[in-house]
């Protein structure tokens, strides 16, 4: 059973109206495995993600997560989504809450958790990312690195089997963004199951087993990290690699 | 239910209710004028950067609307018969004290969201105070407030309903009128219900429609340029 | 009870005089207010959760009744509850819960409106996330969307519950004998609307002063942080 693969998207299609979104998308990911996922603004990146949650439904080809169809009418999606954690570009936060708070309110309704067990994880959670002593801030007396800190914690006190990021540091000032990578770092090294959308090529280079690189709604490429950061095969991968490594 | 419909007995007395509309309508645009004017006025006080004056303009404000507006009609009607206004100019006193205080603190809470900057810009290129407010500050703010201006237009055009009580002559009271002689009283409320119904979507029908206002910036975008 | 708290001697003598009376239709307009703000504030709540969440059926008709009562006078809402309304359907009833009743359906339609735009301003991305960690769709609802959307139409509820008190002033009109309605009857027996009228008003001034500054507590005390 541990052989099948995590993640399966299987020539999934999708369109907004007549605009499509996705097209014949199918991705492979295996237990322990990080792939990141780049390519220009706009090409599908955040959808795709999210097709793997069932956070956008899609029209056509198959999405399995641990085995289990997750577009199909008969899957409990809050039980599937409590196994994977997703942390998003603008956090996110829900901001009538403090940042403890934040990390207990889904282990207590979406897990049953017990209050005081769901207390003591969250505060181990909040140590572990670095934050033990603000867990009682609230989200707007926190930097953006430390929100996202905050969020990342939120995700993993599901203790979830993947992780799914959207640009997590898109939305950061540039100092903060290690703090955030340095993180999700950490996770990776432990085994985590990682999907990362994001821009960060030295983090991919660095973390990544694989990188997909998306175009127009397509997954263009899809290769392991080196054979990628070496001589992408496609003319967009290249234009669009020159392009960010010269900022 | 029982009841017998009979919509003949209204049909009878239009002219009676024509009457009462037009004299909603008067009553309304009468009203709206100067409470628009003052509005902006205090509204633009309210706004400024004098203790005083924001002082003096929030218990205006405060003053103004903390009372209801059917006292207000008795005490213009009753209080100060002295004046001997004639009921419709103590209607549209009334009307527009207290609804000017809720245009003004409309256009307080408009011309705060406009961006601080604005205004020193303005001023950084020359313009004077009031050519800053007049042709920088006031554009942005109404745009901001417009919608909300309008269902405040719809609320004078509703409250003006009271002006019955001190036997002006406008819908309501005709139709307390009509009721009184036909004994039609779901015939008749309805109707009335339906006219105010069609003065209130016509205004809002009118004002989605005037240039600039209708494709106006949302407050964000505003922040953005 | 009200006598205690009043500095009676400081009272203009016509005041003095027909307090009790006067005090009863305070009384009364306390319990117009307070009938309609509960009454309202639930059936806004439900109305504007309806139109929020696109109910089929119910929501295209709770936008119905919204828009035909914010486009009629309250004058002529109570009218309605109090003459066709029984008229039509053949039952008597009395001024007192006429007005009540008119009062709940009239200020339900402007608070449903709030409800609606104040669930609306909530961030969808709130509620994605809340979905990514497993949460059910009424949870987060329960759990994320409706505290948010409640601290930020704290302002505008409280602004329609200081105009629903002010307008429980027509009710006299339909002949209930609240403040209004007691000052007017005081007036027509002692002839002093000066000094009448001033003390009514000021009686209004200073309970939705006080009612509006008790919104801005609760908003400041619960006031998003952002
Ligand atoms: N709710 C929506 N309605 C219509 N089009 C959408 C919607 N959300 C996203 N899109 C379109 O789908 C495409 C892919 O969006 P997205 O997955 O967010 O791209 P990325 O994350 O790669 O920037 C974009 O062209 C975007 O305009
Ligand atoms: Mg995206």
């Amino acid at each position: 059973m541990s052989e099948t693969p995590l993640i399966v998207l299987d020539r999934v299609c999708k369109q907004y109206g007549t605009t499509p979104v996705l097209r014949d998308c199918s991705l492979t990911v295996a237990r322990g495995e990080i792939v990141v996922v780049c390519g220009p603004s706009g090409s599908g990146k955040s959808t795709l993600i999210k097709c793997i949650n069932g956070l956008e439904p899609y029209q056509s080809g198959s999405v399995r997560f641990d085995g289990e169809e997750v577009g199909a009418r008969t899957t409990d999606l809050p039980r599937l989504r409590s196994r994977i954690g997703m942390v998003f570009q603008s956090f996110e936060l829900y901001p009538h809450m403090t940042a403890l708070r934040n990390v207990m309110l889904a282990q207590v309704h979406a897990l049953k958790r017990p209050r005081a067990e769901a207390r003591a994880r969250s505060l181990d959670l909040l140590a572990r990312v670095g934050l033990a002593d603000r867990a009682e801030a609230y989200p707007a007396d926190l930097s953006g690195g430390q929100q996202q800190r905050v969020a990342i914690a939120r995700a993993l006190a599901l203790d979830p089997i993947a992780m799914l990021f959207d640009e997590p540091t898109s939305a950061l000032d540039p100092e903060m963004i290690n703090e955030v990578l340095d993180v999700m770092t950490g996770l990776a090294r432990d085994g985590m199951t990682m999907v990362v959308v994001t821009h960060e090529m030295g983090f991919a280079r660095k973390v990544a087993n694989r990188v997909v690189f998306m175009d127009e709604g397509r997954i263009v490429e899809d290769r392991p990290s080196e054979a990628f950061f070496g001589a992408p095969v496609t003319e967009r991968a290249r234009v669009f690699l020159s392009k960010i490594i010269a900022h | 239910m029982h009841y017998q419909f009979d919509w003949s007995q209204v049909w009878q007395h239009r002219d009676l209710i024509f009457d009462g509309l037009l004299v909603t309508v008067a009553l309304s645009v009468a009203s709206l004028v100067p409470t628009l004017i003052i509005g902006m006025l205090i509204g633009t006080l309210g706004a400024s950067g004098s203790r005083a004056a924001r002082t003096a303009a929030g218990l205006y404000v405060e003053g103004m609307r903390n009372v209801p507006l059917l006292i207000h009609m008795y005490v213009w009607y009753m209080a100060l018969a002295f004046l001997r206004l004639p009921p419709f100019a103590c209607a549209v006193l009334g009307l527009t004290l207290y609804s000017s205080a809720y245009v003004a603190e409309l256009v307080r809470s408009g011309i705060g969201a406009v961006p601080r900057g604005q205004a020193r810009a303005a001023a950084a290129s020359g313009l004077r105070p009031w050519q800053a407010l007049l042709l920088v500050v006031y554009p942005q703010a109404l745009r901001i407030i417009a919608p909300s201006l309008a269902s405040l237009a719809s609320q004078l055009i509703k409250d003006s309903s009271l002006a019955s009580v001190i036997a002006v002559a406008e819908l309501s009271y005709q139709a307390g009128a009509i009721e009184g002689q036909t004994f039609r009283t779901f015939e008749v409320y309805i109707t009335i219900a339906v006219l105010y119904l069609a003065l209130v979507l016509l205004v809002s029908f009118a004002i989605d429609r005037i240039p600039g206002l209708r494709d106006a910036p949302s407050v964000g975008r505003i922040a953005d340029a | 009870m009200l006598e205690a708290l009043l500095p009676e001697a400081l009272l203009p003598e016509v005041i003095r005089q027909n307090l009790p009376f006067l005090l009863a239709g305070l009384a009364m307009t306390v319990r117009l207010a307070a009938i309609g703000i509960v009454g309202g504030t639930l059936l806004g709540l439900l109305v504007g959760v309806i139109r929020y969440a696109r109910v089929p059926v119910l929501s295209p008709l709770a936008a119905l009744y919204v828009e035909i009562v914010r486009g009629t006078p309250l004058l002529v809402v109570l009218f309605i509850c109090y003459f066709a309304i029984p008229a039509l359907l053949g039952y008597r009833t009395s001024a007192v819960n006429a007005a009540a009743l008119g009062f709940v359906l009239f200020i339900a339609a402007y608070l449903a409106e709030d409800v609606r735009s104040g669930l609306r301003s909530v961030p969808p991305g709130l509620a994605r996330a809340g979905l990514a960690t497993g949460l059910s769709t009424v949870q987060v609802f329960r759990l994320i969307v409706l505290p948010q959307a409640l601290r930020r139409i704290i302002p505008p509820v409280f602004s329609q519950y200081v105009r629903l008190f002010k307008f429980t002033s027509v009710a006299s009109v339909i002949g209930v004998r609240e403040l209004t309605g007691s000052a007017l009857l005081v007036n027509a027996r002692e002839f002093q609307p000066v000094v009448i009228l001033a003390t009514v008003a000021l009686t209004y001034l200073v309970l939705c002063s006080t009612l509006s500054l008790v919104g801005r507590l609760l908003y400041a005390r619960l006031s998003v942080r952002t």
